[in-house]
């Protein structure tokens, strides 16, 4: 029988609880997703988990999270179409984990600016996979956007672009907006169990707490 | 082990009994080719190496009507949109104010075929392999055991948080909370609905966390598996000869793209 590889050592600064909390920020992304759907809200919604992530464990944890996130949509059939998205999920959870880092998960303001970023970049980097892979459409409802922008001429490439920044900064400030209330709800104790637990609370939560006292170290 | 919540459909055939990477290897090769090659190949990878692969494995039914789910709403948008907005190019229909070019219909049929060898050459993986087989190959040859453990672990937990979720949504209606009506009401419904999901679900992270400790997660050494892959000589060869192909059809790509 062979033997599998060394666990986690490339890996440092991650502790358990952040391994635990990855495939439930998964879970969460896909559930979150299924009832926006169940409401006809037109958002996605589904990068609250990874946003949460990056927002508690730091930028790599995030991207982790998005990463696989995109990987299980397309293993588990729920939806194929997001696997080649991969990248622009991993990219949400890096930025979620540097906002954070630099305390901009402290002030609701500075929580919709980083959402209006995330949801830029992301527009950025999904259009030329829309575009070289399926055509600059997305087989939903945004595709009455596309129809437009390529309607006043624009090319297949601008037109996804145009269509990404017409959808995804609500989005995602909505997302970060979500991940705002969902932390402001956490309790403290575990908040404080990950890496970025003390970044993440308003000031107030700060002036109550000795910084770094209950952090525990990486595993 | 209980089979986590994913595509795979149990079959006596050939393929299931391959290694893991094999078919890896297989789906990769045709998502690489149809990424590289010129949009219309696709549908020449489709029938020569998924549909065959397809009928060998006795997944074609399940592979199409997957495949085709996901394909299909892309196929309609490309169709209306591309057909209809295409800016330049011979007329192929007029109709009232609207004209269908022929070249917008061209780029959308063989988009389609692009986005069909992609999404059905990642469900042929995922219907003929077992999660849990191929991320055990993959920490075989140095993907890290977390990664593994992320995977399934969220396979197994999807169904879970589906119900829950949907317990949820029951709870919260059965106390009044309105989930239809207007987008404002159905987006204020949110609220209730996302932070129980959120908050139960974390109680039990802490608590999984430590149940794992408590097993070694985190212990730097090597560890075994129960589950026993088998690989042979043709198949290594094979896996191989794939990569070298796809390397060499990536290399010429780029050399004819340079020269035109």
């Amino acid at each position: 029988m062979e033997r599998t590889s060394p666990t986690a050592r490339g890996f440092r600064g991650f502790n358990t609880l952040t391994w635990v909390m990855i495939p439930v920020a998964i879970a969460i992304n896909i559930a979150i997703g299924q009832l926006v759907y169940a409401l006809k809200i037109p958002l996605y919604l589904d990068s609250v988990g990874t946003v949460l992530v990056g927002a508690l464990a730091g930028p790599w944890a995030g991207a982790l999270t998005g990463l696989l996130a995109n990987l299980v949509w397309g293993l588990s059939g729920l939806n194929v179409s997001y696997a080649p998205f991969a990248a622009v999920a991993a990219v949400i959870g890096l930025l979620a984990g540097l906002f954070s880092e630099s305390g901009w998960f402290r002030k609701i303001w500075k929580v919709l600016v980083a959402g209006l970023i995330t949801g830029l970049v992301a527009a950025a980097i999904s259009a030329p996979i829309s575009a070289y892979v399926f055509g600059g459409v997305t087989g939903g409802g945004q595709d009455a956007l596309v129809g437009i922008y390529r309607g006043i001429g624009l090319g297949i490439l601008p037109a996804a672009f145009a269509q990404g920044v017409s959808s995804d900064p609500l989005d995602k400030m909505v997302t970060y907006l979500l991940v705002w209330l969902i932390i402001r709800a956490l309790p403290l104790r575990f908040l404080m169990r990950f890496a970025n637990g003390e970044l993440v609370r308003g000031d107030e939560a700060n002036e109550g707490t000795s910084a770094g006292s209950t952090v525990t170290p990486g595993s | 082990m209980t089979i986590p919540f994913s595509l795979y459909a149990p079959r006596e055939s050939g393929l299931h009994k391959l290694h893991p990477l094999t078919k890896l290897a297989l789906a990769g090769f045709v998502a690489l080719c149809a990424l590289v090659l010129p949009r219309a190949a696709s549908y020449l990878l489709f029938l020569l190496l998924i549909v065959p692969l397809a009928l060998w494995g006795r997944v074609f039914g399940r592979l199409m009507s997957a495949a085709l789910r996901v394909a299909l709403p892309f196929a309609i948008s490309l169709l209306i949109i591309q057909g209809l907005f295409w800016q330049t190019g011979p007329i192929l229909a007029r109709v009232g104010p609207i004209s269908i070019k022929l070249d917008g219909i061209l780029f959308a049929v063989s988009t389609i075929g692009r986005i069909l060898a992609i999404l059905s050459s990642f469900v042929l993986l995922s219907l003929t392999t077992r999660p849990d087989a191929l991320m055990l190959a993959l920490s075989q040859r140095g993907l890290p055991d977390v990664i593994a453990y992320i995977i399934l672990t969220t396979l197994q937990i999807i169904p879970r948080f589906q119900s829950k979720a949907q317990t949820i949504i029951d709870a919260q209606r059965s106390r009044g909370l309105e989930t239809e009506g207007g987008l404002l009401h159905r987006i204020r419904a949110l609220l209730p609905l996302v932070v129980p999901l959120v908050l139960s679900s974390i109680v039990d992270i802490e608590e999984r966390a430590i149940a794992l400790e408590a097993r070694a997660f985190s212990h730097p050494g090597t560890k075994t598996s129960l589950f026993d892959l088998s690989d042979s000589l043709p198949e290594r060869i094979f896996r191989w000869s794939l990569l070298a192909i796809a390397l060499i059809i990536v290399v010429v790509r780029i050399l004819t793209l340079r020269s035109a």
